[in-house]
């Protein structure tokens, strides 16, 4: 400590406070990042690899109709599976893991906001799950021109009349590369982030990690269902129910997200065209979602007793 | 009068006893100035409410009545947290990045920016003695080198107040030292801090003023000459005296001023710690 | 002592807690209201999507009992075409097991959880017509060669139901009208509906030009509908030598000759006869 003091000496005014910083946001958020990659949380790709990779051999076997429809759901499947373990996973352990080594101390006692540490922390998940999705897209886009490379080998060299191969490779490109599945890949990002955001709501308010993560899987599967809900209660209104039901019909359909709505992979994959106003307006409801959460979040979590 | 840098007014915080109707009263009705260029010491035994004043202090708990200014801004407000430095008890940073990324991300939080920031960052770990191991990941240190990396975090943004929980436990006594000498440096610099430590000496060579609290309730306040000089004692010490002298002096306050008692005649001895540092320091330099 | 006064004074009151709670009623609330202010925008979406043919499957519990508690969790949390796709690969194995019947029932859950596949009811159409008929036809286990026949029918009429379900689901798959086709005119000789089918395929932009050809040919196969076909496969004789393919001129020969057509309007001229080719002929007929 034979250093100089005048490496530190105190600032001469006071210093302004900006209400509202994107760059400590910013800060917090590549922190997280950084958390997130250093806890090695990337390995899963290597499983995602291996599940493309293993399912293009076994496909092989089928027409090339079924090989591509399979290796898109195959690959949509485990993209979507795998944002939303993500999401629920990294975002469950961010703000409990905070709270008991006291780091939470050391940085709300900077001048951060505790708004300012939600976003971050939540846009540190929103940036993985964002560069794990482009890393899966890769994949799968390496996988699926490797493939329409070898079957179009196999059709032309298969010889059979030019008029029938010519529409084989018409076929075979309408199949493949159907830009829709892009689309697809959007609305399963934006689902990840709302859960992500509902994640964060959750451990704002629980006692534990294990119970964030049970709570929100099962909010998961429940959100699944909540439009055959919504329509049971909002339909039979006049016809008999009781009272108990209707309640319980009526608690499902305002508390749970309706995540049937952003399960669109399913036809997409095989090839039904989406409107774009249609995603626009799924896309904006992932949004509505994710603002909601967030703001909830903050809310509980400014009065939290650390 | 100048705003002082920290005040508490009727401080009181309760915590509720999880599953049982019963709750602790960990601060009651507390209330203290620290004027600013101060190093004010807060002594209490373990459970009397130190660590729960300072959080409240920082507005990283909210006080159950009362409240707390730093330089006149309430502490609740996130805007009183640009001038503070905090260095919480038993500090924990993310354990996967290194010393110099722990100072770059808690500056970056403080708004510092690009070479200003790498600069200081570079400066603060010389400073608390870490520069060896600024590339090495925190989940790596020792008890004592998280408490350099948290004092350095603190002063990252050159607070005008410090708030140091505890600022030497666990660490080695050449460190303490090296932090009393940082402390005093940083009072000299006019930075005003508030410590709290269970190092009764070196509280005593550093702090203008002490406060003791005991389960809750600040018993004894004031500065600390006033607080603890014995006004009816005296010491003298000599070099070289032959014991002809010491008899002397002796036969002479018997003789002479029958009212005054010697208490006690003795060798001062060296303390543990300046042994322990000028072994320690040799070794360095033999090393 | 003064500290044993400090403690007996009444406990004071948790500010904060009071506060937290009141930040979860808050909290509450704004998941309420937001929930209220959904509803509408979220059964307008939910009725666009369907409208798009966007998951308009029904998982009832008939699908339940069929694709088992797991099956059912997966499909209905969003991964319901990969249930189908393991389902499709399971029927392949009892295909290879000939096990037509197990067959038959899995490819009803699969076109039911995959709706939209063409190729799944195309397939499925195909198994069921082509393989287990001819399965049912030679079952060496039922004697009774009208029991087999009636088997056989019944797998026909399987297949056709299979595609007229999906072109009920898929009204763009020109493909499924081409299958059903084939499985009335090999299967079932009902060239007229044969035809039918393949004019409808034909109708789309999309389809191959095979169609019209297939159509045609169809056509000609109707007693009493030789002059359509005629023109029909005059037009596609006059589209150029790509169209004339040997199924092609021998059909328009037919025709021309059923319908005796004059000399000038015919495309294959009756060759002049060779004086001594008909020496040649006769002299071979005893
Ligand atoms: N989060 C909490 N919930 C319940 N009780 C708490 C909480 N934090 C502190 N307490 C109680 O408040 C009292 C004061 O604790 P505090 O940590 O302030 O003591 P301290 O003076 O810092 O002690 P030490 O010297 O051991 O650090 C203790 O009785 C403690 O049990
Ligand atoms: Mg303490």
């Amino acid at each position: 400590m034979d250093a100089p003091l005048s490496a530190f000496s105190p600032r001469a005014a006071t210093v302004q406070h900006r209400f509202f910083s994107p760059g400590r946001v910013w800060a917090l958020a590549t922190n997280t990042l950084t958390e997130l990659i250093r806890l090695k949380i990337f390995y899963f790709l290597l499983l995602f690899a291996l599940l493309l990779i293993g399912s293009s051999a076994f496909l092989v076997q089928l027409s090339f109709q079924d090989q591509f429809q399979m290796l898109k759901d195959v690959s949509l499947g485990a993209m979507s599976i795998f944002t939303s373990l993500l999401a629920i996973l990294a975002t469950s352990g961010l703000l409990p893991k905070d709270i008991e080594d006291r780091t939470l101390y050391t940085i709300l006692a900077k001048p951060v906001s505790r708004l300012e540490y939600l976003m971050g922390k939540l846009s540190g998940v929103v940036l993985l799950l964002f560069v794990s999705m482009l890393l899966m897209g890769v994949m799968f886009a390496a996988v699926l021109f490797w493939r329409v490379h070898v079957v179009t080998g196999e059709l032309v060299t298969g010889g059979g009349p030019q008029e029938l191969i010519d529409q084989q490779l018409r076929d075979l490109h309408a199949t493949a590369y159907n830009p829709n599945v892009w689309a697809g890949g959007l609305v399963i990002y934006a689902k990840a982030c709302l859960l992500a955001s509902l994640t964060m709501f959750i451990s704002t308010f629980a006692s534990s990690s294990i119970f964030t993560v049970i709570v929100t899987v099962v909010i998961y599967f429940i959100g699944h269902l909540q439009a055959t809900a919504r329509d049971y209660w909002q339909v039979s209104n006049g016809a008999a129910m009781g009272h108990l039901t209707k309640a319980f019909l009526a608690f499902v359909s305002l508390v749970f997200p309706d995540l049937q709505l952003f399960n669109l992979v399913d036809e997409i994959v095989v090839g039904t065209p989406i409107a774009a106003w249609l995603l626009y307006k799924t896309l904006g409801l992932g949004l509505m979602y994710f603002l909601i959460y967030l703001l909830a979040a903050f809310f509980v979590f400014s009065n939290k007793e650390l | 009068m100048s705003t002082p840098a920290i005040a508490i007014r009727n401080l009181t915080k309760v915590f509720p006893i999880p599953f049982r109707r019963d709750r602790v009263v960990a601060v009651r009705d507390l209330s203290l100035e620290v004027a600013p260029g101060q190093v004010y010491g807060l002594l209490g035994p373990n459970g009397s409410g130190k660590s729960t004043t300072m959080k409240i202090v920082l507005g990283l708990i909210s006080p159950s009545a009362g409240r707390t200014e730093i330089f006149g801004r309430d502490s609740q407000i996130v805007d009183s947290h640009e001038e503070v430095g905090f260095l919480p008890e038993n500090p924990y940073f993310y354990k996967y990045l290194t010393g110099m990324e722990t100072l770059r991300f808690y500056g970056k939080l403080c708004g510092l920016r690009g070479a200003q920031l790498a600069d200081k960052a570079g400066e603060l770990l010389k400073l608390v003695g870490l520069e060896h191991a600024r590339d090495r990941r925190l989940g790596g240190y020792s008890k004592g080198m998280l408490q350099r990396i948290g004092l350095a975090q603190a002063l990252i943004q050159d607070p005008r107040l410090l708030v140091l929980d505890e600022p030497t436990a666990g660490v080695d006594p050449r460190g303490s030292a090296e932090i009393r000498d940082l402390i005093v440096g940083c009072k000299d610099r006019g930075i005003t801090v508030l410590l709290c430590s269970h190092l009764l000496g070196q509280v005593q060579e550093i702090c203008d003023r002490i406060g003791i609290l005991d389960r809750g309730i600040l018993v004894r306040e004031g500065k600390l000459e006033e607080l603890i000089s014995i006004e009816d004692q005296t010491e003298m010490i000599f070099r070289d005296a032959p014991p002809a002298l010491l008899a002397e002096i002796q036969q002479l306050v018997a003789k002479s001023y029958p009212q005054v008692n010697l208490l006690e005649t003795r060798k001062p001895q060296t303390t543990l710690e300046r042994y322990f540092l000028e072994v320690t320091t040799a070794a360095k330099a033999k090393g | 002592m003064k500290i044993d006064e400090g403690i007996a004074q009444a406990t004071p009151s948790l500010g904060s807690r009071r506060r937290q709670y009141s930040s979860y009623a808050i909290a509450a609330l704004m998941v309420l209201v937001f929930g209220a202010a959904r509803l509408p925008f979220e059964a307008g979406l939910t009725r666009q999507h369907r409208a798009a043919s966007f998951g308009n499957v029904q998982l009832n519990l008939g699908l339940r009992a069929k694709i088992g508690q797991l099956g059912f969790l997966a499909a209905l949390s969003g991964f319901r075409t990969l249930v189908a796709d393991l389902l499709w690969i399971q029927a392949h194995t009892a295909w290879e097991k000939v096990e037509y019947g197990r067959m038959n029932l899995m490819l009803n859950t699969v076109t039911t959880l995959a709706p939209h596949n063409v190729n799944f009811w195309d397939l499925s159409a195909w198994h069921m017509a082509y393989n287990a008929s001819v399965a049912a036809f030679n079952d060496s286990k039922q004697p009774k060669l009208v029991r087999r026949l009636q088997a056989q029918h019944q797998y026909f009429m399987v297949g056709k139901d299979f595609l007229e379900r999906g072109i009920a689901n898929n009204p763009g798959a020109y493909v499924l009208h081409q299958s059903l086709g084939a499985i009335y005119r090999d299967k079932l000789e009902d060239h007229w509906n044969a035809f039918l089918e393949y004019d409808k395929a034909a109708a789309f932009a999309r389809a191959p030009t095979y169609e019209k050809r297939f159509a045609a040919y169809e056509l000609a196969k109707v007693p009493g509908r030789e002059r359509q076909a005629w023109e029909r496969l005059k037009r596609l004789y006059d589209m150029g030598p790509q169209e004339r393919l040997p199924t092609l001129e021998k059909s328009l020969k037919a025709m021309e000759e059923a319908l005796s057509l004059p000399e000038e309007q015919r495309v294959y001229k009756t060759p002049v006869q060779n004086p001594l080719d008909i020496i040649g002929k006769k002299l071979q007929i005893p």
